[in-house]
């Protein structure tokens, strides 16, 4: 055997997920990812408090967006946790972490595993989901959120060269795309959840109203701490909704 | 403002660019590396007998269902999040489930408009924060307790999590959203087009609905752009000063 076999009874008939998922080096590598997002993170924000000033915005505005960033992040965050535990029996820790944590979300990564165990005539947590086949679907999982990365890599720097002449040729129009990019993107992932069923359109109703709810009390009370709140209440107050919607 | 301080807060601007982009792309290298090294040593060295040609079927198999997002999904994203934040926003993941919304809710809290200096950077801040958030939430509840959690966690409530998350969230970022721009004509036009191509479009052609989010998105942008009410200043909003991002909008 190789060196640096796994010291376990691997073998390509076992269905002993867990202990190939689990190897010591599949772990560093995950915590490898964390560690290295920390540190872009640490990094742009030093890069933001050198410009800050420079652009005439206050210190107070650059820790104000951070906080609203992080409050804002906690029902989803939460939301992808949850997920993510019950991803934990088909794909182990640390694959979990960074394929459904990081990097992908869990609809495609789940589709992209459930499609390359397919490729080899097998479904996933199935009796016949071996090692090898778990082996073989987070290489594709790991191959295609690879590429996605690829895609950006090449991507963003031809388009911010395109996006620098746009702003030279016509200032207005810096201003209008982002906005309308924004409304454009986000009228269609709500409008598409409204089909699903009916319990997927109360949810959105009533997420909605709660927001606007939120929003009408932030403005009349000059409340701006709600305002940062205020996607946390709108998303528990759904997801109540549709848990008693979708178990009566 | 004036011209000296506004080509200082272009210097600013460039320097912070430059900056992120180039730790962007060396983060981002790092991130696809590791996040390779793990299958790939299971696969070579995993004594599993894995074949080069089952590999290649997978991922052929995959490529053909999500190949074309890999280019898609940057080329929607990049008018939104700017290039600083698309080297944060493709390795972090959950773009418009977490990332977005917390771009807009920081915007929002201080009054700054996408596209402009303030909105970058705020928007670069809040993705910052998220990150922070979610990468702590992560480590704790699923790397540190999530097999102990697994047996705890009713299934009802992860099974109505996993169904319902996407509406719950996105109702209210869509009413953040519209009222952080107080933008009418584009929201009109946005929420327009959504509805058409959702209900017109997808049930005629089914294919479409994987192009769906990209379609709106440039379609939002063009129409926007011709239908603009030509009697306002839109420069105004680059030059980054609230007051007159105030008038302008009501």
């Amino acid at each position: 055997m190789h060196p640096l076999s796994i010291h376990v009874p691997a073998a390509a008939g076992s269905t002993d997920i867990m202990a190939v998922a689990n190897s010591p080096l599949v772990w560093a590598c995950a915590l490898g990812v964390f560690a290295v997002i920390f540190v872009q993170t640490f990094i742009y924000i030093k890069a933001a408090r050198r410009t800050a000033p420079e652009i005439g915005m206050p210190a107070k505005e650059l820790s104000g967006a951070f906080r609203a960033g992080a409050v804002a992040s906690i029902g989803p965050s939460l939301a992808v946790v949850l997920v993510a535990i019950a991803l934990l029996a088909l794909f182990g820790t640390p694959a979990v972490l960074v394929r459904i944590g990081l990097i992908g979300s869990a609809a495609t990564e789940t589709a992209s595993a459930g499609i390359a165990a397919t490729s080899m005539g097998a479904t996933l947590g199935g009796h016949d989901y071996t090692q090898q086949v778990f082996a073989v679907a987070f290489m594709a999982m790991s191959l295609s959120g690879g590429m996605w990365m690829l895609a950006t890599l090449l991507l963003t720097p031809i388009l911010k060269r395109g996006g620098k002449r746009l702003a030279q040729v016509s200032p207005a129009a810096m201003a209008i795309i982002p906005c309308a990019a924004l409304l454009g993107a986000f009228s269609m992932l709500a409008i598409a959840e409204m089909p699903k069923s009916w319990v997927h359109l109360i949810t959105l109703l009533v997420s909605a109203a709660v927001m606007t709810g939120c929003l009408l009390l932030a403005k009349k009370l000059h409340a701006s701490w709600l305002k940062e709140w205020a996607l946390g209440f709108a998303i528990i107050v759904a997801l109540a909704v549709a848990f008693v919607a979708h178990t009566s | 403002m004036s011209t000296q301080s506004l080509d200082r807060a272009e210097a600013g601007m460039a320097a912070f660019e430059a900056s992120t982009s180039r730790w962007g792309r060396i983060t981002m290298l790092a991130g696809l590396v590791l996040s390779l090294i793990g299958p790939i040593y299971l696969v070579v060295f995993g004594g599993l007998d894995i074949t080069s040609g089952q590999i290649w079927i997978a991922f052929l198999a995959v490529a053909a269902t999500f190949g074309v997002f890999w280019i898609v999904e940057p080329l929607t994203y990049f008018p939104i999040l700017g290039s600083a934040a698309m080297y944060q926003a493709f390795m972090i993941g959950n773009i418009s489930n977490k990332l977005l919304p917390a771009a807009i809710v920081a915007q929002s809290s201080i009054g700054a408009r996408p596209g402009t200096k303030r909105g970058d950077l705020a928007a670069v801040m809040a993705i910052c924060g998220a990150a922070t958030v979610h990468l702590t939430s992560l480590l704790i509840f699923v790397g540190l307790l999530g097999t102990w959690l697994m047996t705890r966690i009713p299934p009802g409530l992860i099974e109505v999590a996993r169904l319902y998350i996407l509406p719950a969230l996105m109702g209210a970022v869509l009413i953040q959203c519209i009222a952080t721009m107080k933008q009418i004509r584009p929201t009109v036009i946005a929420l327009a087009l959504a509805l058409v191509v959702q209900f017109a479009l997808v049930p005629a052609l089914p294919k479409a609905a994987m192009f769906a989010t990209a379609i709106v998105v440039v379609c939002t942008i063009l129409a926007s752009w011709f239908l603009r009410n030509r009697n306002i200043d839109h420069t105004a909003a680059i030059e980054d000063i609230p007051a007159i991002q105030e008038n302008e909008v009501r």
